[in-house]
């Protein structure tokens, strides 16, 4: 991929690694094995028919499983460096990858294999398109499998170098979260719109992937380089519980901290076994309280952290961790009540029926608007739909709701980023506690700063060339295609927005004064405005790339 | 400058208003020019140009679909002030086009200001160092070495560098002195600069695309002719069309839609491709083209997209049954979309229209792509007598309609077969000088990144001493531009090499 990836090198060879050493093609051994198999994964499934053979979604989840397992057998080698822990989390990692990679080419077969038949059965084989129409780059499920192996291969190429291999620490479960994010969003095909049906898509979206794949790796450098450069675990503990109310503010629709509906959450809710949810959201019980307590403990964690580091206050720095581990747990619990009460709700009847007992239900503020939405669906004028009273359409939306009330369900798939974002924000506590425990012996087995911040910039250098080359044939593509090659629409301007940051971080080593940490940020912040790029626009923002 | 020399030269005598003005304007000047080629001032416009576009991103742009609708949805002070502000266009709003303006003009001054040094690393190589600042760079080393003379040994050295991979080696002896250089892609100083055109290279293009670059829509139904194409213009939540001419004319004389399931409706996504036939016509003659998806067509400068498609059921083709009044076997014939087919008794049948659901017949503006009630509609001339209109149903669909089993020209016709197709095709229309332009500009950059990014220029000096009693003192130093690590690695192998110790690490 670049050349600190392609050069053999012996920085810290001790004589074991001189040994394992002696061939490049040994260190690279991992990331050989892990494509090797998945694509003789990929060629025994041509072979053998899609119905005896592991599906792509469980390919999928034994991946995640994969990710996650390495990512504790590093974390294990980090606090008490052990050869076998260190070894089991590299051949976890090439399993994830190789789980990951055979996940997606199972999964373009099988997009083939679908559509083959509605050919076969029209004996219209001979008009059956080209294979490429099948490459499993059609929509988010899609991009964050791709995504996650690229940050996954990344990792394995990287750990050729043995004192890098802890990167899997912080970048497999990154990945896990992007592969859990793709399971909320579930992996139904989609019928492709043929203007998607260029040969450019495998180029862009390929490209895509691995840059977002060394972004990602990229980041958890940068943040390894600010914990070793010494920034203290209560600064990530403010940022990361900062990340935490955000996201706790803004998911449901801003509904946990608003006044008007203070301490409620909505998810919004299926009938029957539909692929996309309806304009009703359902009150889940208890989550948003959860939710609350966690973001009290979150507010109060930044306070007492800032005042330990403006005042050095001890105690103000014990009881900032106190908060924290028990905002942990705050989250969990909000977590665990949220998959719980979607596992378990079935026919979501009026909030007044049950009474506010522990099921999920609609509340009758959610009827106005969800009449709105149906009148709206049936594509009535903005007009004609303002003409109705409040009652009016307060009643319409009672009486629907009665009436399929038996049909209502929740799904994670109602909202998958906002699911992943809390678990995301989870996650990120998890890591800042486990940061705040022995840190010191944690720096202390990081490699040097000045290697980190090579890798950094190295990293970002990829990123940055290889977010050009996602900008650029994105334009060819669009131009090709459509006929205009930048017409600002909010993906594009998203990467470009990213990419200008990884440029603004390159080019501030050369400007005096701005050197390793405050590098650093913008890496931080180029990583987050990828992550913006790849989820918020889809979900947030409209545009041309809304289908992935 | 010469003013402010002037003023320098005339020591003690008290400056006249117009020297020390012509001396503010000149440090003004020079502190302008500056501020515009620090690398510094490049980051913050590369931030600021970030939060422009984050602006773009979260605020609804005018041409997006949906802007009126966002647009009355905010207050009258959101309205007031975005509007103000020109965020609801803030890719086209001026302070944007003179923050691009000003980041080329940064790029460029930088590159000026910069380029000289990178130069001398390609005109002036430094070919000898001496022992502490070798000791100082970032990897260096001492060796007590063995050997017949000073030369041999600078031989010796400088065969290890080559083979290490930096190629480019010389020899130079100062004195009692032996200096070996050695280097690699020394080019690499010159590659940000390359980026840098690469750069401005694309802005250059996007420059004229946005000032002499046209885009319009021209809807097309077969058999008829166009010479313009409609263009869009936005202004808040108001649009209005713009007519242009266009330098030939468009005959449309085909269009076809691809479906993955023939019995399915004509949907987006239940379709491989959308083609369109057309005959351009201008004083160089008529030129026959295919326009589909993902394969636009060219002409002088103007390119043909496949662009959109009323979802109006129509056929292409109809495959009508005629069973002869009198008794016989029936008789099959296909008739195109306008045409017409002959009997062998002479009978002309030409197919006057098609009806995709009877319910809802020839509005053209309705969404009738799942063909749930087809019928087409004929024109039947027998050879001799008046010609008559005729319906074809699908065999099964108003079996037993008056207007469906009464013989016209000597047949009743039933509907066994036809090809769907919409009822227009829009075909995107772009004339665009910019566009090459930005494509040489991309191919540059992708060029470009990947000789700065993955290369680097690196570099080891040696200087060899002679020591008392036949041993040579040799101290090593090099440096990178980039790629440290590979450097260190590279570094290490060669000091292994020199001093003949077994290698650690074998290159592949």
């Amino acid at each position: 991929m670049s050349e600190v990836l392609k050069q053999p090198a012996i920085i810290g060879s001790s004589g074991q690694e001189a040994k394992a050493g002696r061939s490049v093609l040994i260190s690279y051994l991992p990331a050989i094995l892990a494509l090797g198999g998945s694509v003789l994964l990929v060629l025994l499934r041509i072979r053998v028919g899609g119905e005896h053979f592991v599906s792509d979604g469980a390919l999928m989840m034994l991946a995640l499983a994969s990710y996650l397992t390495a990512a504790v057998f590093h974390l294990t080698n980090l606090y008490a460096p052990t050869s076998w822990a260190q070894k089991l989390g590299l051949w976890c990692t090439t399993l994830g990858v190789f789980f990951n990679l055979s996940s997606w080419g199972v999964r373009w077969v099988a997009a083939h294999d679908r559509e083959f038949q509605t050919y076969l059965s029209q004996g219209r084989l001979a008009e059956m398109p080209w294979a490429f129409r099948y490459i499993p780059f059609a929509n988010l499920y899609d991009l964050s499998l791709a995504f996650a192996f690229g940050a996954g291969i990344t990792t394995l190429l990287i750990a050729h170098r043995k004192n890098f291999r802890f990167l899997g620490a912080i970048s497999l479960p990154l990945a896990a979260l992007i592969l859990l994010l793709a399971r909320f969003i579930g992996g139904e095909f989609i019928e492709l719109p043929a203007v998607l049906d260029s040969y450019w898509r495998p180029i862009h979206v390929g490209i895509a992937s691995l840059s977002y794949g060394v972004a990602l790796v990229c980041f958890a450098v940068a943040v390894i380089y600010l914990l070793k450069d010494g920034v203290k675990v209560e600064a990530f503990a403010i940022w990361s519980s900062i990340f935490a109310i955000a996201v706790i503010a803004t998911i449901s629709k801003f509904s946990v901290f608003s006044p008007s509906t203070f301490g409620t959450y909505t998810a919004s809710t299926f009938i029957g076994d539909a692929r996309s949810p309806i304009g009703l959201r359902a009150n889940l019980p208890y989550v948003g309280w959860a939710l609350v307590v966690s973001g009290v403990l979150l507010l109060a964690t930044i306070i007492t952290f800032i005042k330990y580091l403006w005042q050095k206050d001890e105690a103000a720095r014990k009881w900032g961790r106190r908060l924290l581990k028990l905002s942990l747990v705050a989250q969990a619990c909000a977590i665990l009540l949220f998959v719980s009460q979607v596992k378990s709700a079935a026919a979501i009847k009026p909030c007044a029926e049950t009474g506010g007992a522990s099921a999920a239900c609609i509340d009758e503020r959610q009827y106005e608007k969800f009449a709105v939405w149906v009148h709206q669906q049936q594509k009535e004028a903005p007009e004609q739909i303002a003409m109705l009273s409040s009652e009016q359409l307060r009643a319409e939306g009672e009486e629907m709701v009665r009436r399929n009330a038996p049909l209502l369900k929740l799904s994670p798939k109602a909202n998958p980023v906002e699911l992943s974002a809390l678990i995301t924000a989870f996650a990120g506590t998890l890591f800042v506690t486990l940061f705040g425990f022995r840190t010191e012996k944690l720096r202390e087995h990081l490699p040097p700063a000045e290697k980190l911040d090579s890798l950094v910039y190295k990293l970002a250098g990829v990123a940055f060339a290889g977010l050009a080359l996602l900008l650029m044939t994105g334009a060819v593509w669009a131009n090709e295609s459509w006929g205009r090659y930048w017409g600002w629409d909010s993906k594009e301007t998203g990467a470009f927005v990213a990419w200008l940051t990884y440029g603004a971080f390159l080019h501030s080593r050369i400007a005096r004064g701005w050197h390793g940490r405050k590098s650093a940020y913008f890496a931080v912040v180029a990583f987050l405005l990828v992550i913006f790029t790849y989820l918020g626009v889809s979900y947030l923002l409209p545009g041309l790339h809304s289908y992935a | 400058m010469s003013a402010a020399e002037e003023t320098k030269g005339k020591v003690g005598v008290k400056p006249t208003w117009q020297a020390s003005l012509a001396g503010a304007i000149s440090s003004g000047v020079t502190s302008l020019l500056n501020l515009l080629s620090s690398v510094r001032f490049g980051v913050s416009l590369l931030v600021l140009l970030v939060i422009a576009s984050m602006i773009g991103m979260l605020i609804m742009q005018q041409s997006v679909e949906g802007f009126d609708k966002y647009y009355a949805e905010l207050t009258p002070s959101q309205q007031f002030l975005y509007g103000r502000l020109g965020w609801f266009d803030i890719y086209h709003v001026w302070y944007f086009n003179a923050l691009l303006l000003v980041l080329s003009l940064n790029i460029v001054l930088a590159s000026i200001d910069r380029f000289p040094k990178a130069w001398t690393f390609i005109s002036r190589k430094k070919l000898d160092a001496g022992a502490a600042w070798l000791k100082g760079q970032e990897q260096s080393a001492e060796l007590k070495l063995e050997g017949e003379s000073r030369q041999s040994l600078a031989e010796r050295i400088s065969a290890a560098c080559q083979s290490v991979g930096l190629k480019k080696t010389k020899i130079t002896e100062k004195g009692a002195r032996t200096f070996v250089f050695a280097e690699m892609n020394a080019w690499n100083r010159l590659g940000a600069y390359a980026v840098h055109v690469a750069l401005l290279m694309i802005f250059l293009g996007g420059f004229l695309t946005s000032h002499f670059g046209r885009t319009g829509m021209m809807w097309l139904l077969p058999g008829v002719t166009e010479s313009t194409m409609t263009e869009t213009e936005f202004d808040l939540d108001q649009s209005k069309p713009v007519t242009l001419q266009l330098p030939f004319e468009v005959t449309c004389t085909d269009i076809q839609q691809k479906l993955v399931k023939r019995d399915g409706p004509i949907t987006a996504g239940n379709t491989t491709d959308w083609l369109t036939r057309i005959r351009i016509k201008d004083e160089s003659g008529e030129h026959d083209a295919l326009v589909h998806m993902n394969a636009p067509y060219d002409y002088r400068g103007y390119r043909f997209f496949q662009a959109s498609f009323a979802p109006a059921g129509m056929a292409r083709t109809v495959t009508v049954r005629l069973t002869p009044e009198k008794g016989g076997e029936p008789l099959d014939v296909t008739i195109p979309r306008d045409g017409s087919a002959t009997l062998p008794d002479g009978t002309v049948i030409a197919l006057a229209d098609f009806w995709a659901d009877v319910s809802v017949r020839d509005d053209k503006n309705v969404d009738t792509s799942d063909y749930n009630n087809p019928a087409a509609i004929l024109n039947v001339k027998p050879p001799q007598g008046q010609a008559d209109r005729a319906f074809a149903f699908p065999p099964g669909m108003a079996e037993n309609a008056p207007i469906a089993k009464r013989p016209v020209g000597g047949y009743t016709y039933r509907l066994v077969d036809f090809e769907k197709v919409p009822y227009m095709h829009a075909l995107s229309i772009q004339h665009d000088p910019g566009s090459t332009v930005v494509y040489i500009g991309f191919g540059l950059l992708a060029l470009t990144l990947v000789a700065v990014f993955f290369f680097s220029h690196q570099r080891v000096w040696a200087l060899i001493e002679e020591k008392a009693g036949g041993a040579y003192e040799v101290v090593l130093g090099g440096n990178t531009n980039r790629n440290r690590l590979a450097f260190e690695g590279r570094f290490k192998r060669l000091i292994n090499n020199i001093s003949g110790k077994p290698q650690e690490v074998e290159e592949s």
